[in-house]
């Protein structure tokens, strides 16, 4: 590099902005190829220039910009709907552990609509199959401790583990359903959102299970004997709007509220964590 | 010990998301950068908010930098668009060009035509409006049209009176040379 | 509120299998380490500890209050932080975005006040400069230390860690005991580990599990005595001896439980001494129990 360097009297012209548009132009120009006199004038100016920006806390706030995580759509969302900052940023967390099975659970589904759309009544019956109990599933990946073990730490912190699943289950299902929503409005048929109500069923008996077993392995049960009912209804063939009737509507509505209510009184038992091996 | 490391080492670092040489690179720069900003925006807040802007877009995309020239140069392109950005929103702010000192006075001319040569002369003779668009086009890189936003005046004005900057240049330099 | 914990009868069983069995225990401040092979019963034993796992026997009490009561299990939380034996990570946190994460779970309700507490953490775990790594990109002894960082939020007056220095490398290893060494003059630490060597350099204390039941609970000065003038150095491994093997001088180390005499003895070492306790015990070889 060049041995030229800027003498201290321009220096100090340039950083008390007394020199002239020459001067600074030049150097100006020299400090762009020269560490050297860059770091003389940081430190001429710091001494010198009392209206000299405050970089400490500029880097203080870049560090900040930089380091931590921003906050995504979803927690502006939820803050925009009033829920506190922190409150937010737990359940917007939460959701980055749905995981890589959402996507599977979404593929299984987009295949079951497809279906549904080409072959009419019997791609009917296995929407309506996989449909109420994909969220259970992934609520029940949620919070099962086999599939996420950063569960451990979490569960000792003194936050309350019930509201830290209903949590991860609200994060979870902010985006399950209307996902399956969506896939249920390209399904033929009368009401779209017939499986809506035994889908929270569903993840409510999901819930209320897990204070005696794991929820996946509750999970897994439901889906059995859901599959297993609505085959045998198909095989009967029976009609698939037998699931839109009122009345099968609020025997749902009734299994929801008595499971959740189970959940509530039963909490305790969440904070067992069942061994593994 | 290992030497200091290099500005490129230190860029490669913050590609790698180590904070760390990310706070070297801040500390070796931002001082200078600051400094040279302020000599165009009086406002200490929108200087202080362009060096932020300016470092998170490093930390962004530090691969930015292509390895031609120095980083210096490439991080001042940054810096001064960014001051560019924040000014456009800011209609009560103009940058400015003026350094403390006023037209030189007649002993300081000969001075200035000893030191930096008849163009330091012919500088000093030229309008703050010109010289202002000099600085911005020709010194500090800036398109025409980020000049405009910069000075808060129409492109057109910029063009016209950076023609007519280097008109003036010119003849004062012939004039000095015959 | 005093600052110790205490077992008494503390027993957990997993269906047939029996991980703790009979564990009395006082722990005050300072550095206790846990040593015992696979399956001793250490992990369970911290789970109760950190109040994850209720006993199926016995009493604790920790810090003056007791786990089983759900508000005093929250007030213990409130001072406690634990490290398990495996943790895993989401995808795409960065290490100070999952600290500040488990923050935010220990109320840490304040921004500018937890990420304070979240860099100073991070530092203490020499982890500044990759904060802004992803987790899933480090190395295992930088996972572990990021979980060691969020495991010492708040300075918590308890630390149950389990293996905290697996997988770190010997620099970082003598950063962390002298972090350790620094919160057990005031807060009650517990570590298990596999190295001999964590455990004399850092603990004054040392509990020796062995098929969940407590085998010695004391001074590890104490427990190396107990072998003194039974280790020695020979050529060839000595068929009296209960543990041999052979060094990196090509000669041999010897434990026995009885001292020999016209042989060149050398000064034991911890690991001496628990090899010794673990050769003298019943049924020393591995077990069908698996409970850990």
């Amino acid at each position: 590099m060049t041995g030229w360097h800027v003498d201290d009297e321009t220096l100090r012209h340039y950083v008390e902005r007394t020199d002239s548009m020459a001067e600074g132009a030049s150097v100006e120009q020299h400090l762009l190829t020269c560490a050297q006199c860059r770091a003389r004038v940081n430190t001429a100016a710091t001494a010198v220039d009392s209206t000299m920006v405050d970089l400490a806390a500029v880097w203080d706030r870049t560090r900040d910009a930089v380091e931590v995580p921003r906050p995504s759509v979803f927690e502006r969302l939820l803050r925009a709907a009033g829920i506190p900052a922190h409150e937010a940023r737990l359940v917007a967390a939460a959701s980055a552990f749905r995981g890589v099975w959402l996507v599977g659970v979404a593929a299984v589904l987009a295949f079951a609509a497809v279906a549904a759309m080409i072959g009419h009544a019997r791609g009917l019956w296995l929407f309506l199959a996989v449909a109420p109990v994909a969220p259970c599933l992934v609520v029940a990946f949620s919070y099962d401790r086999r599939w996420d073990p950063a569960l451990e730490p979490e569960m000792v912190t003194p936050y309350p583990a019930l509201r830290l699943i209903l949590l991860r289950t609200i994060a979870v299902l902010a985006v399950a359903l209307p996902a399956v929503l969506l896939l249920g409005l390209f399904v033929p048929g009368e009401a779209p959102f017939a499986w809506l109500l035994p889908a929270v069923g569903f993840v409510a008996v999901v819930l209320a299970a897990s204070t005696w077993v794991s929820p996946l392995n509750a999970a897994m049960a439901v889906s059995t004997v859901w599959l297993l009912t609505v085959w045998r209804l198909a095989a009967r063939s029976a009609s698939p709007t037998a699931v839109l009737q009122p009345r099968t509507q609020v025997a749902f509505l009734v299994l929801a509220a008595a499971s959740f209510a189970t959940f509530l009184v039963r909490r305790r038992h969440l904070h067992q964590l069942r061994p593994w091996r | 010990m290992e030497g200091p490391r290099s500005d490129e080492t230190l860029l490669v670092g913050v590609a790698e998301r180590d904070i760390g040489a990310f706070r070297v690179l801040y500390e070796r720069h931002a001082g200078w950068l600051a400094l040279r900003l302020a000599r165009r925006c009086n406002d200490r807040d929108l200087v202080a908010d362009a060096v932020q802007d300016t470092f998170v877009a490093v930390w962004q995309k530090p691969r930015g930098f292509r390895g031609d020239g120095d980083i210096a140069a490439w991080l001042w392109g940054i810096a001064i668009r960014r001051l560019v950005s924040r000014l456009r929103r800011r209609t009560d702010v103009a940058a400015m060009f003026e350094s403390t000192a006023t037209t030189p006075a007649a002993e300081d001319q000969v001075l200035l035509s000893v030191e930096h040569g008849d163009l330091g002369a012919a500088l000093a003779r030229l309008s703050p409006e010109m010289r202002a668009v000099i600085q911005a086009v020709v010194l500090d890189g800036l398109s025409a049209k980020e000049a405009a936003q910069l000075l808060h005046v129409p492109v057109s004005s910029v063009k016209t009176r950076l023609y007519r900057a280097k008109a003036q240049l010119r003849a004062t330099l012939a004039e000095g040379l015959s | 509120m005093t600052a110790s914990i205490s077992l008494r009868g503390v027993g957990r069983t997993f269906g047939a299998t029996r991980a703790l069995a009979d564990v009395d225990l006082d722990l005050e401040p300072g550095v206790i380490g846990l040593l015992g092979p696979n399956g001793a019963g250490k992990t369970t034993l911290l789970r109760v500890l950190a109040t994850a796992l209720p006993p199926s026997q016995g009493k604790v009490r920790v810090l003056g209050r007791d786990p089983e009561v759900p508000a005093d299990r929250t007030e213990i939380r409130r001072r406690l932080g634990y490290l398990p034996q495996e943790i895993g990570f989401p995808r795409g946190f960065t290490a100070f975005g999952f600290v500040d994460y488990i923050a935010l779970l220990k109320e840490w309700t304040q921004p500018p006040a937890r990420h304070a507490e979240v860099r100073r953490v991070l530092d203490q775990v020499g982890l500044s400069s990759a904060a802004t790594k992803r987790i899933r990109a480090m190395s295992s002894g930088q996972r572990r230390r990021v979980a060691l960082a969020q495991a010492l939020l708040g300075s918590p007056p308890m630390l149950i860690l389990d293996e905290p220095t697996t997988g770190v490398d010997p620099e970082q290893r003598v950063t962390l005991r002298a972090v350790l060494a620094e919160l057990a003059r005031t807060s009650i630490v517990v570590l298990s580990t596999h190295q001999t060597e964590d455990v004399a350099a850092l603990c004054e204390r040392v509990i020796v599990l062995d098929r969940g039941r407590v085998r010695y609970d004391g001074q590890v000065t104490e427990l190396v005595r107990q072998a003194a003038g039974r280790v020695w150095l020979a050529d060839r491994p000595d068929p009296a001896a209960t543990v041999s093997w052979r060094t990196g001088t090509g000669r041999y180390r010897n434990v026995a439980a009885h001292a020999r005499d016209g042989v060149e003895h050398v000064e034991p070492s911890l690991e001496d001494a628990y090899l010794l306790l673990r050769g003298g015990l019943p049924d020393s070889r591995p077990t069908e129990e698996v409970a850990s």
